[in-house]
């Protein structure tokens, strides 16, 4: 079908989100608690969009709103952009220490106000880390307490014998608010410390012990050359081609 | 789950098992445990995981959602300061200064005896009564801070006339 995003016709597929249909047309639109491997949670809110449809216009999460036929969306108008400031604002406030919300916070030139600030905090709550971990089976994390004690953790901030220390969590969370840490070949995660695996061909330290095992188990298909790391298997793929042109 | 099972009392686990394994009865299973213990033991939220089969992280962040669950023991006379605001401008920090001073326990603490524990309630829908505290299920009007340690002296006579009748 076809849809107009500002103001320029582009293809969507009956079922899927507006964000992903405007995405895959090049048309940016802002999100924080979105990450295209899980469906949209429609938590942050920043990915709202004006959708006109027939003549009504709604404000919509464009991360969780399914294409329909014959409608025309604004990404960008005077109170979209407002609603934007407003929630960068917020959630600057509440999650200061970071340093991405600080970088957003001044690049939507939002005011200053009197709200307090919280230097100490950089988790925005945007539960992708939670759906991530939940998605590959782990769940070793989820938000925990509410209203204003509400905070990712743990069950009793301990190691959490199910982590396997992959850092997804740390890799699409996007305030960069989960400490992880590798030294000598040890990950630090989540009060958790894992051995990791050393390339076999260039000895970087590459990924945990417990996730090459848990991918093994569960996805064994997508396990090549366990014992490479990404660069030198794409290396050894290379080489490889490279012979079998050279012959 | 992996890791070092912790036997759990037989009790527990058939207040559990008298479930049937769906999400949808955690809740009730927790109810049940905190009636029976006072909070909520580790082992028995590990066995829900189990029984139900869902991520013990999942079990754990409803468990800490609600504040009818404890997950440290609670005492013997539970202590509830409204903190609403109808009472929070009836000075209700006040009232939970003075209990600190009394007893020495600040809100989700539980005296060392195990005979207080307190905690501030967000409004329990008495605000023409204000300040309110319950202990246990006995609703304590227009608090104020030398009628708190009235009622606290109170209940440490029974305390005492308890031990020594039995």
């Amino acid at each position: 079908m076809k849809i107009i995003v500002d103001g320029k016709e582009i293809d969507a597929v009956l079922g899927e989100t507006l964000l992903g249909a405007a995405r895959r047309a090049g048309i940016h639109i802002p999100t924080l608690c979105y990450h295209e491997s899980l469906e949209g949670q429609g938590r942050c809110r920043l990915c709202m969009v004006e959708v006109n449809e027939g003549g009504r216009k709604e404000v919509v999460a464009s991360c969780t709103y399914p294409v329909k036929e014959g409608i025309e969306v604004t990404t960008s108008t005077p109170v979209i952009d407002k609603i934007r400031r407003n929630i960068i604002m917020l959630l600057y406030k509440r999650a200061t220490g970071s340093p991405v919300m600080r970088q957003l916070f001044q690049e939507y030139g939002c005011p200053q106000n009197s709200l307090q600030e919280n230097p100490e905090e950089r988790c925005i709550l945007c539960n992708i880390c939670v759906r991530a971990c939940e998605e590959l089976g782990s769940s070793a994390i989820s938000l925990i307490m509410r209203g204003t004690q509400k905070r990712v953790a743990t069950p009793y901030d301990e190691a959490a014998a199910v982590c396997i220390g992959c850092g997804t969590c740390a890799r699409v969370c996007p305030a960069g608010a989960i400490e992880m840490t590798e030294k000598e070949g040890i990950r630090v995660i989540w009060n958790k410390a894992f051995a990791m695996q050393a390339c076999s061909r260039c000895g970087s330290y590459y990924a945990s012990r417990e996730e090459i095992a848990h991918l093994t188990a569960r996805k064994p298909e997508y396990v090549i050359q366990s014992d490479l790391c990404e660069d030198c298997r794409k290396r050894m793929m290379a080489e490889k081609i490279a012979v079998f042109v050279s012959e | 789950m992996p890791g070092i099972t912790v036997q759990l009392p037989e009790e527990l686990e058939r207040i559990i098992r008298a479930y049937p394994s769906d999400k949808r009865y955690i809740l009730a299973m927790m109810q049940d445990l905190q009636k029976q213990c006072n909070y909520l033991p580790r082992e028995a939220l590990e066995e829900i995981a189990r029984h139900v089969e869902i991520p013990f992280s999942k079990v754990y962040a409803l468990a800490t959602f609600y504040k009818a669950f404890s997950l440290v023991p609670r005492g013997k006379y539970h202590i509830k300061v409204c903190d609403g605001t109808a009472c929070h401008i009836k000075s209700s920090a006040v009232l939970i200064d003075q209990i600190f001073n009394a007893i020495a326990i600040r809100p989700g603490e539980t005296s060392p005896d195990g005979m207080f524990s307190l905690e501030t309630v967000n409004c329990i829908g008495a605000c023409a009564i204000a300040p309110v505290m319950v202990i246990n299920e006995k609703v304590y009007s227009k608090v104020s801070s030398a009628g708190i340690l009235d009622v606290i002296n109170g209940i440490r006579g029974d305390i005492n006339d308890n031990a020594k009748s039995s």
